[in-house]
């Protein structure tokens, strides 16, 4: 009876909660509360399973088991209809608001305006997402166009949507991501506002030293499970150790890289700045060496690489290889540099989904396979060694691209720029989205690639990744190099500090 | 026993796959294509003999050269993910221009050299405004298409123009009992054909249809090629204009106004997409023969003109329908 009681004070209790996805487990046994009026903050890495979490409290995810108490009421899973009638607004880091209407009518679309039946006033819309910004001192124009809003304003637009419908929790993912200093204080400071008037929030965000000035309590998770809560009101908090405690995993999830001969400096990125106001960027790359590139997303690591590769506009700067000045300004460019970028999104930029395995391979260099006719029997026999060497699984090198599963894809991509000779590899997020077989496979190739002599810039999120397979590591964060890591500095500690700006 | 017996058939089915894929004919909707041809074919020669006769054969393919050449156009751009509606007044304002250069005397080969820079030149201006604006090209081709128009009009003086016997052989010759313009036909299908598949300027073209993105990063010309396609385009529209002038003797500003549309119908019949980069110039081919004879056997039977639009419209939609139910279940 006494322990009801005490489950009553809580908002929202979370109890034994299990999700396994095909392969993954994604939260096991995890416990979660939260007190009225408080700021919780999860932290943990990318994938630690604080967005399953919270997807499972809108309602996106149904849990494989465990229960969750609101208001004492027991839900053994919710929909999104359901969590937002019980009280839970969620604020995604994913733009989802119209961009070409106001401010004004992104806060209130959906809304059912009582009085007026059919028609909408506009005026009546303004009036009332004036009266939501001043209540938290947010000083946003409502009548401005949301996609001509700042970053910041369009973010105080999406709480300001959330709030609008009265909510008892208030979830907040990653509100700050990309955000300056001011900013951020900003919305730490409309965070803690929110609260002392009587709303929850479940607060998420990947800078420590953020996250301990917003929080009343912070619940670390690693590898889906709760590590440890701790209350601001008991203890004295610091960045490192919360750092601590979000790493430490099994020595197995790291793959064992043989390690090849790395021989002299013949990449070279000088000057290179992607506008007029940041800072320069000077890194070089050796021979048979990976360098891996850290940072989080938003940090300006993909457009750095973009813009090396001719495919996005720089400010100034040049690309030297063995010597020779090659700065590309587009990617035919640096292709026939014999540079290559493996782009994040295979789907989007990278393959021909409706071209067929074979003609995707051959599409960087069919110089390989006729002066200007091509020889199709040539192109299936090439074709057919990659398919081989890569060990692609598909039916024939007939088959579609779009028909294979997501590793071979990726493959796919690989034999691409393979077939193509490349001396430079540029991959972002190589192994995003694929299983662990064809992740081995994918940094077996790397090995085998670095063994020949060819160099590889690679960006990863995932810190075993970065930290087994790269040679050498530089952080980037708001569009500059912030640590530069020698093999034995490749540590998780050390990239972190490099995420939060920290020297050292 | 059975077990053999299972294995040979499995072989049959394994060959008739592979020979159906080395032909390249019986691939998706190709094959569904040949099916109502031959339907339609049958259907047709039942209600009336004469539709079944080598010389109406022949005068099916005579009719559809013009709308064949200009698919043949239409396909490649929609291949590479563009489209141009503007090619069939492009190739009536070449049959006008032709026509009146005749009428002024000049002769038969400088007024094709001309009206062949014209029309390429046409293509050209699409294609670079397409490549460098990243204007839909359905918007920019719309717009050109009235500007085409516009010049036809004024050349023609708005009034029908007659070659007067002129320049017959290339519309009305034929060889023993083929005629010209299916010759003239065959070859540009041929030709687009070879590009397509065994070139590898098609399999950027291709690929750039495909995805544009994935080409650009993989080192292709984006608009080099955009830009000469549309300029290739032109250059055929050209020859349709001059086979338009001669088979018909006289030319109106609009005489090549709506061969567009049945292009573009002529390939989504034939399996070519709006996305690009998927479909065959074959799939396009037969698209042709099935609106020929579509005309033809309606004609022969008696089906009055304003039914025949009917029925058009209704294949064009029946046709996009199935292929589309044919892409959702293989995905």
């Amino acid at each position: 009876m006494h322990k009801n009681d005490l489950e009553k004070e809580k908002i929202l209790y979370a109890k034994n909660i299990n999700k396994e996805f095909p392969g993954v487990k994604a939260l096991s046994n995890f416990n979660f509360d939260l007190y009225k009026e408080e700021i919780h903050c999860l932290i943990g890495e990318n994938g630690a399973g604080k967005s399953t979490f919270i997807k499972i409290l809108s309602g996106a995810f149904k849990p494989n088991g465990g229960d969750i108490f609101i208001d004492g009421n027991k839900y053994n899973f919710l929909t999104p209809h359901l969590a937002r009638s019980i009280g839970i607004q969620t604020v995604y880091q994913e733009d989802i608001l119209v961009p070409h209407i106001s401010a004004a009518e992104n806060i209130f679309l959906g809304f059912g305006n009582n009085d007026q039946k059919f028609f909408i006033s506009y005026r009546k819309i303004i009036e009332n997402a004036k009266k939501l910004a001043n209540q938290l001192g947010i000083n946003t124009n409502v009548e401005e166009l949301y996609e001509k809003l700042s970053p910041a304003d369009q973010q105080f637009t999406k709480i300001l949507k959330a709030l609008a419908h009265k909510p008892k929790v208030l979830i907040l993912d990653e509100p700050t991501q990309a955000f300056n200093v001011k900013d951020t204080g900003l919305i730490i400071e409309i965070a803690k506002k929110i609260s002392s008037e009587g709303v929850s929030v479940i607060y998420i965000a990947h800078d420590l030293d953020e996250v301990i000035k917003v929080a009343d309590r912070i619940t670390v998770l690693r590898d889906g499970k709760k590590i440890k809560t701790h209350d601001k009101k008991t203890e004295t908090l610091n960045p490192e150790n919360l750092a601590k405690e979000m790493v430490g995993r099994p020595v197995s999830l790291f793959y064992k890289k043989k390690e090849c001969a790395i021989g002299n400096y013949v990449f070279e990125v000088k000057g290179l700045k992607l506008n007029q106001f940041s800072k320069e960027i000077n890194f070089k790359v050796r021979e048979g060496e990976i360098l891996g590139i850290a940072g989080l997303k938003g940090s300006g690591r993909t457009e750095i690489v973009r813009a090396i590769f001719g495919a996005l506009n720089k400010y100034e700067g040049i690309i030297i290889y063995k010597g020779k000045d090659i700065t590309p300004d587009s990617p035919i460019k640096a292709v026939k540099a014999g540079i290559a970028l493996l782009t994040e999104n295979k789907k989007v930029d990278g393959l021909f989904m409706s071209m067929p395995v074979d003609h995707n391979i051959t599409i960087v260099d069919l110089d390989k396979i006729g002066k200007f006719f091509i020889s199709l029997r040539k192109e299936r026999r090439l074709a057919d060694d990659y398919i081989k060497r890569l060990d692609i699984k598909t039916p024939s090198p007939n088959q579609e691209v779009r028909f294979l599963s997501g590793g071979n894809q990726q493959k796919v991509v690989l034999a691409k720029w393979l077939f193509a000779g490349v001396n430079l590899l540029i991959v972002d997020e190589p192994t995003h989205g694929i299983d662990v077989n064809a992740k081995v496979e994918v940094y077996r190739l790397f090995t085998e690639l670095t063994a020949a002599g060819k160099s590889i810039i690679m960006i990863s999120s995932e810190m075993p990744e970065i930290i087994s397979i790269s040679d050498r590591v530089i952080v980037i964060r708001n569009f500059e190099i912030s640590r530069v890591l020698s093999k034995s500095e490749i540590i998780e500690e050390n990239i972190l500090s490099g995420f939060m700006g920290g020297g050292g | 026993m059975k077990v053999s017996e299972k294995k040979e058939i499995n072989q049959g089915i394994n060959n008739g796959n592979s020979i159906g894929k080395k032909l390249g004919v019986f691939k998706n909707q190709t094959s569904y294509l040949v099916l109502v041809i031959i339907i339609v074919s049958v259907i047709a020669s039942i209600l009336n003999p004469n539709f079944l006769t080598v010389r109406n054969f022949f005068n099916v393919t005579q009719q559809i050269s013009v709308l064949g050449i200009l698919t043949m156009c239409m396909a490649l751009l929609m291949i590479s993910g563009g489209l141009d509606i503007s090619i069939g007044n492009m190739a009536g304002l070449v049959g006008i221009v032709f026509v009146k250069m005749v009428l002024s005397g000049y002769s038969i080969v400088m007024s094709v050299a001309v009206v062949l820079t014209i029309s390429t030149f046409m293509g050209f201006v699409n294609g670079f405004i397409i490549s460098k604006s990243k204007v839909t090209p359905l918007i920019i081709t719309l717009g050109m298409m009235y500007v085409f128009y516009g010049i036809a009009l004024i050349v023609s003086g708005g009034r029908p123009l007659a070659l007067g016997g002129n320049f017959e052989f290339l519309g009305r010759a034929k060889i023993g009992p083929v005629p010209f313009t299916i010759i003239i036909y065959l070859l540009i299908f041929a030709f687009a054909y070879l590009l397509r598949k065994y070139t590898k300027y098609g399999r950027r073209l291709n690929a750039i249809g495909g995805n544009v993105q994935a080409a650009f990063l993989s080192g292709i010309n984006v608009d080099l090629h955009i830009i000469s396609i549309y300029t290739l385009s032109g250059l055929i529209a050209g020859l349709a204009g001059l086979v338009l002038a001669s088979r018909l003797g006289m030319v109106r500003a609009d005489s090549g106004t709506g061969y567009e549309l049945q292009a573009l119908a002529a390939c989504i019949i034939g399996g070519i997409t709006f996305e690009g980069g998927r479909g065959s110039l074959v799939g396009a081919f037969f698209g042709v023969l099935l609106l020929g004879i579509m005309y033809n056997a309606m004609n022969i039977i008696g089906v009055s003109s304003y039914m025949q639009t009917i029925f058009l419209g209704a294949v064009i939609v029946i046709a996009t329908v199935i292929s589309n139910i044919g892409k959702m279940r293989r995905e």
